[in-house]
């Protein structure tokens, strides 16, 4: 509950600093959204070409698609400082105030900063979701509603585990490390069905970085290709195993801090 | 009662030298060559509950090092540390509730927003009552005059202003223990005058156990009973500011002027054994001397009684004085 309303507070601290430059925070909703609609554009080429990408509509795609955006959004909201950990808060001793508070440092470093114009990826997400979900006349029972709820939470915390580890490099490794942005460019590929790749990237999608079950795996189920029901209820166990890593990873970079000069 | 134990501390980094050059730095990609650094070797020291400690050393002796381990910022390569009843770096999540941290360099306070926004943050954060949370910004305001910077962003603040509200924030919570790592550094008279008349204050009426480091040792002489010297990681002295005057030979001296300028026959006050005299020109003279052997009162009488001057100056060894000769002898005393 603490935790929460810390979270509130820090939120609202960060959503005024934005506003007090309106413009900025404008261009940014407006480039951020052109780029969906961009990467929207394409899916729809793609498929003014090809009728069906090895047994997969349009349409099923399209669901593909929003729920990674649902995910992605979240994750993009609460990832701006990941990426900056390295720079801000170890190189420039950031870190140091971290640790003089009483609050697990790592959702510290989470809420310090938030990317608010990516709350529009989310929403972009769940209307192309709805949409869908309406279009193909899926199945809807409560039940789907709670599986959709735990399944975008796993995604989030799936993305969030992976770039927490890429982060705590910058424990070990002071200098700048570059590879969250080719990861992050992996991502995109979670956006098909798995079985369109070779069995190597398949491989690496499902067990190494598991950007599969953050965004295909999850939505198997809704879409009533039953044929992935295992690997769909693999998806809580992976964000959890993934999550304890990241933490266990954290932990251990917290304890080798060096901290800079004076 | 301790309240603050610190047995045979040592830190050591392992850091890399760097090649210098465009070749130099491919050749880092593929070598690194690795250097151990101890930045604090076997350090033990006690505070008790309520002291107020001075912490000294030149650049790079190990303060800032030492002040993070006891912060728990840092793991000490080895010894304990036990403070306020915890290990800091073990126990971080409870023991940061019972500390407060100023870093002169560097502000623990949210950079853009209001300086009231990042009391709020932190009495949310450190779980401070809405009564506790009143009463100590009055208190704070009464000594740091802080009304009127409560409404700004941090960033806009002056290097003065700022640091009394990093004060403010560090006692927020009302913590047993505050540690301040160059609370005046760089700030004009004023405003450290300022912050020593909160520190005292604050340690007299609430008892809060201080460790602080500095280079300016007048806040030292202003603030602390007790002082604690680190060079080259090594603790050289720990023990009472007289103590430490005493220790070492404090040398004072008085100069005083003569009436008319003339030669002075220095056998006749009587101190030939004791002090030295020197006629600096045709009015002024020194006279150097131990007060451990001499009483400056009786020097003064012997001089004002049998010649005929104008002025008298005495002039105390400073602290400054003994820290650089403790320096550069680099001998361990401690007590």
């Amino acid at each position: 509950m603490r935790h929460l309303s810390i979270l509130g507070y820090y939120f609202a601290q960060y959503i005024k600093v934005r506003l007090a430059y309106p413009g900025d925070f404008l261009i940014s909703v407006f480039t951020s959204l052109a780029g969906t609609v961009a990467s929207f554009g394409f899916l729809y080429i793609l498929f003014h070409r090809v009728s069906s990408l090895q047994g997969w509509a349009f349409e099923e795609l399209l669901f593909i698609y929003g729920f990674n955006l649902v995910c992605l959004g979240l994750f993009n909201v609460l990832s701006m400082n990941l990426y900056e950990f390295g720079e801000r808060y170890i190189m420039e001793g950031r870190f140091d105030q971290i640790m003089l508070r009483p609050l697990h440092s790592l959702f510290q470093v989470i809420f310090e900063a938030f990317r608010i114009e990516s709350f529009q990826e989310f929403a972009t997400g769940l209307v192309v979701v709805v949409y869908v979900w309406h279009k193909l006349d899926l199945p809807l029972t409560p039940l789907d509603l709670v599986l959709f709820l735990l399944m975008t939470i796993c995604g989030v915390t799936i993305y969030l585990s992976v770039f927490v580890m890429l982060s705590t490099l910058s424990f070990w490794f002071e200098d700048r490390v570059g590879v969250s942005p080719p990861v992050f460019n992996m991502i995109a590929f979670g956006r098909y069905p798995v079985t369109i790749y070779n069995v190597f990237i398949q491989f690496l999608l499902s067990w190494i970085i598991p950007f599969a079950f953050a965004s295909f795996y999850p939505t198997t189920y809704f879409l009533q290709r039953h044929e992935f029901s295992s690997f769909f209820a693999l998806v809580p166990v992976v964000a959890a195993t993934f999550l304890v890593l990241a933490l266990i990873l954290w932990s251990r970079g917290v304890r080798g801090y060096q901290s800079t000069g004076s | 009662m301790a309240v603050i134990e610190v047995s045979r501390v040592s830190k050591r980094f392992k850091t890399y030298d760097r090649k210098e050059g465009v070749w130099g730095g491919i050749q880092n990609l593929f070598r690194r060559n690795p250097r151990e650094v101890k930045a604090v070797d076997d350090v033990s020291f006690t505070v008790d509950a309520g002291e107020m400690v001075g912490y000294i050393g030149a650049n790079g002796a190990g303060k800032s090092t030492t002040i993070k381990m006891l912060t728990g910022i840092l793991v000490p390569s080895s010894g304990s540390i036990r403070a306020n009843g915890y290990v800091p770096y073990r126990d971080r999540h409870q023991y940061t509730r019972g500390i407060g941290v100023v870093f002169g360099q560097r502000t623990q306070l949210w950079w853009d927003i209001a300086v009231v926004e990042s009391f709020q943050l932190l009495k949310r954060i450190y779980d401070v009552s809405d009564r506790t949370f009143e009463e100590q910004l009055e208190v704070f305001d009464a000594v740091l005059n802080l009304k009127p910077l409560l409404y700004t962003p941090v960033r806009k603040l002056s290097l003065g202003e700022r640091m009394r509200c990093d004060l403010a924030a560090a006692f927020l919570h009302r913590p047993r223990i505050v540690f301040l790592d160059e609370p005046t550094i760089g700030l004009d008279v004023v405003a450290k005058e300022n912050i020593r008349q909160f520190l005292k204050r604050i340690n007299a009426e609430l008892q809060v156990t201080v460790v602080l480091t500095t280079h300016d040792l007048s806040d030292i002489e202003e603030l602390c009973r007790r002082v604690l010297i680190i060079d080259r990681g090594h603790l050289l002295f720990d023990g009472s500011l007289e103590g430490l005057r005493e220790r070492f030979e404090c040398k004072s001296q008085i100069v005083f002027e003569l009436r008319e300028p003339g030669q002075v026959d220095f056998g006749r006050l009587g101190f030939n054994s004791t002090v030295e005299f020197q006629q600096l020109d045709a009015l002024r003279c020194q006279a150097v001397f131990d007060k451990k052997q001499v009483a400056s009162a009786e020097l003064i009488k012997a001089i004002v009684n049998s010649l005929a001057v104008r002025d008298v100056m005495l002039d105390d060894t400073t602290i400054e004085e003994i820290v650089r000769e403790i320096y550069s002898r680099g001998e361990v005393v401690t007590r």
